[in-house]
């Protein structure tokens, strides 16, 4: 009754813990796994990647042996080849034995390959905004209620600033953020704490009416919007690809009408304020525009500690 | 006998794989009928699809493999006894038990349902086990703190988050103490060992004559790769299912459809449960809906999304009988859609 086929199980389980410790190794390596997750997660991906290779390392050694050695008589239906579980053959079907229909075998590693098959033909990409249209990009502060205790900021900052900045136990750190930017010349949107630096600017957007801003990022458009207005965002993911949504700041610009959609451009402009969705928000009068490369890794994300780096 | 049930365990051929079965028979011959492979590879959709589905995979792919460990590690060296006498007696206590784990044992939804079908197999009664599964991937540290964070400004949310988990999970483990028939596991194999008083000693108790250290390591490896073929399978189709709703239909659509009549919590909830999101990012998700649907509606979406969704009801379907996965469905959808209803009533804005 031995299953004659237990070799190629062995085989193609190998091969497949074998592919996935690979390709995690070479996303991780190339950078590219940042495509598909967010940095705070690399490391335990990383860590799945040793895991898998553990597994593979033992299946190697489940193959070897099950040449090697004869099987137990009341387990020869699987690849469960242990004598601890010969007590259990009373009315005890094995959880994890190979069935015998090819048909549903194919099926079942098909389905692992599947995921190897795509990453080693597909090249990776990364989206832009078409991924999102029409449900509206992030620009202001999510809906806060009156804020309920008012108050400044601890520090030693000048007082006059800690006034400005005023925010309840919610926005303190947003507070700090934004004094520390209000005290910059041009305020650089880069990749690192993008939407932190969104959220300071929009929950105290009138402060920094008149401040200089600089940001790289992708055009995208919605209705509502006037002629000469676009919005220039990023795509942020917190976790995967799933649940990446864009972030943006609305401009305005006489040449708007010349950018096209999910083009990337490098914006120079000055700060005003504008009213979206029924929120006050900062918006970029330009100045000055020039084309822009999208970044190899064009996501941004969310750091949930900045507060303790500020 | 070792025939009769391997037939019968293949008759019962799961309706599943064989949807898959078409899904990735339909892929393979779109891979490979077209003529000039340079264009399909350039096929935004499936582009879109490809990073969807690799993404979700590899994403999930550390909690799964923790969760076959956990599972293989407790099927070797902890005794249906000690698991027995871990639980509460009482099955209130036994229900708050389990809703608390999740708090010290945060393993996200992945890893959930292989774990937990060890326990059950070990003797944890179903009804723990329900709470646990509901409850876990929500009520712990991690995701409070993510939740909190993405919605900074409106903290009555991660409470009702919260709170509406542990009474869903609460009154759903009450119902299936007092309703629900305890076996139903697909495969009879702990429920009965149990019943019929297991003629051969389990690994602890036979401890004066346990196989070496090594032999035991190697039991738990056999397990945890066996299990992660056989609870991978379901992930992998989840993530194909998930990435090819992503891709080919949009998150814009599903929302769109719901501007109809239906109400706002129903349609953030059946969002919850196709999008498949870690519960631990699922906030940030919300988040982005705050304009657009009331609190309630993404306290629903919350709740719903990690007690139930596309990924994970696939991976029940492997452990669980399918009416038991019905009425567990149907009890998670009626609890959490009436607890969202007294919340708006009663306290979110």
């Amino acid at each position: 009754m031995k299953n004659p086929h237990l070799i190629i199980h062995h085989v193609l389980k190998l091969l497949i813990l074998m592919g996935f410790t690979g390709y995690i190794a070479y996303l991780a390596f190339t950078g590219e796994i940042l495509l598909y997750i967010a940095p705070h997660l690399v490391k335990y991906t990383e860590l799945a990647a040793a895991g898998l290779f553990l597994f593979a390392v033992f299946q190697l050694y489940f193959l070897i042996r099950s040449r090697t050695k004869e099987l137990p008589a009341a387990c020869a239906c699987g690849h469960h080849d242990h004598d601890h579980h010969a007590h259990d053959d009373h009315n005890h079907v094995h959880s994890h034995e190979p069935s015998r229909s090819v048909a549903k075998n194919a099926l079942m590693y098909g389905l692992f390959i599947l995921p190897l098959l795509f990453g080693a033909l597909l090249p990776n990409q990364a989206f832009a905004g078409s991924l999102v249209k029409s449900r509206g990009i992030q620009v202001g502060e999510s809906a806060g209620g009156i804020p309920a205790d008012l108050a400044q900021v601890a520090g030693n900052d000048d007082p006059e600033l800690k006034e400005r900045f005023k925010s309840d136990k919610y926005n303190r750190d947003y507070a700090k953020l934004g004094m520390l930017l209000y005290r910059q010349d041009v305020i650089e949107m880069k990749d690192e704490w993008f939407i932190e630096k969104l959220q300071a600017l929009n929950a105290f957007a009138g402060n920094f009416e008149g401040k200089t801003i600089r940001i790289k990022g992708f055009i995208y458009r919605e209705e509502g919007l006037g002629e000469n207005q676009f919005i220039i965002g990023r795509m942020a993911m917190t976790h995967c690809i799933a649940d990446i949504s864009p972030y943006g700041i609305i401009a305005e610009s006489p040449q708007a009408g010349s950018f096209a959609d999910d083009a990337w451009v490098e914006l120079t402009g000055t700060i005003t304020t504008t009213t979206y969705h029924g929120q006050q928000v900062i918006k970029i009068v330009v100045s000055d525009t020039k084309p822009a490369a999208a970044p190899t890794i064009p996501y941004v994300y969310p750091d949930w500690d900045f507060a303790k780096k500020l | 006998m070792q025939e009769t049930a391997l037939r019968k365990k293949t008759l019962k051929s799961n309706s599943y794989l064989v949807a898959g079965a078409s899904l990735a028979a339909m892929i393979v011959l779109y891979l490979l009928s077209t003529e000039d492979p340079g264009t399909l590879l350039h096929h935004s959709k499936l582009q879109i699809f490809k990073m969807m589905f690799v993404s979700i995979i590899i994403e999930a792919m550390p909690f799964i493999l923790i969760g076959v460990v956990i599972s293989a590690l407790l099927e070797v060296f902890v005794s249906e006894r000690t698991i027995q006498r871990m639980i509460p007696k009482h099955p209130i206590l036994g229900i708050v038990a389990a809703s608390v784990i999740g708090i010290i044992f945060p393993i996200c939804e992945c890893g959930m349902v292989p774990a937990v079908r060890r326990l059950i197999q070990k003797g944890m009664p179903l009804y723990v086990a329900t709470t646990f599964i509901a409850v876990g991937p929500i009520l712990n540290p991690i995701v409070f703190w993510s939740t909190y964070t993405a919605f900074r400004s409106r903290p009555d949310i991660a409470y009702s988050r919260m709170g509406l988990a542990f009474m869903t999970a609460l009154i759903l483990g009450l119902i299936v103490y007092r309703f629900v028939d305890p076996n139903q596991l697909r495969q009879q194999e702990a429920i009965s060992g149990q019943a019929s008083s297991h003629a051969a000693p389990s690994p602890v108790d036979k401890s004066a004559v346990a196989p070496p250290l090594g032999q035991r390591l190697l039991e738990v490896m056999n397990h945890a790769v066996g299990e992660f073929f056989e609870m991978g399978k379901y992930l992998m189709f989840g993530a194909l299912l998930v990435g090819v709703l992503l891709a080919f239909v949009g998150k814009e659509s599903l929302v769109e459809w719901g501007q109809g009549p239906v109400s706002a919590n129903v349609l953030m909830m059946g969002l919850g449960f196709l999008l498949s999101l870690c519960s631990t990012s699922d906030a940030f998700v919300a988040q982005s809906f705050l304009t657009t649907f009331s609190g309630g509606a993404l306290v629903a979406f919350m709740v719903l999304g990690p007690m139930l969704n596309l990924k994970g009801i696939l991976m029940m379907t492997a452990v669980f009988k399918a009416r038991f996965v019905i009425v567990y469905s149907s009890l998670v959808i009626v609890l959490v859609y009436g607890g969202t209803w007294l919340l708006e009533k009663l306290w979110l804005a």
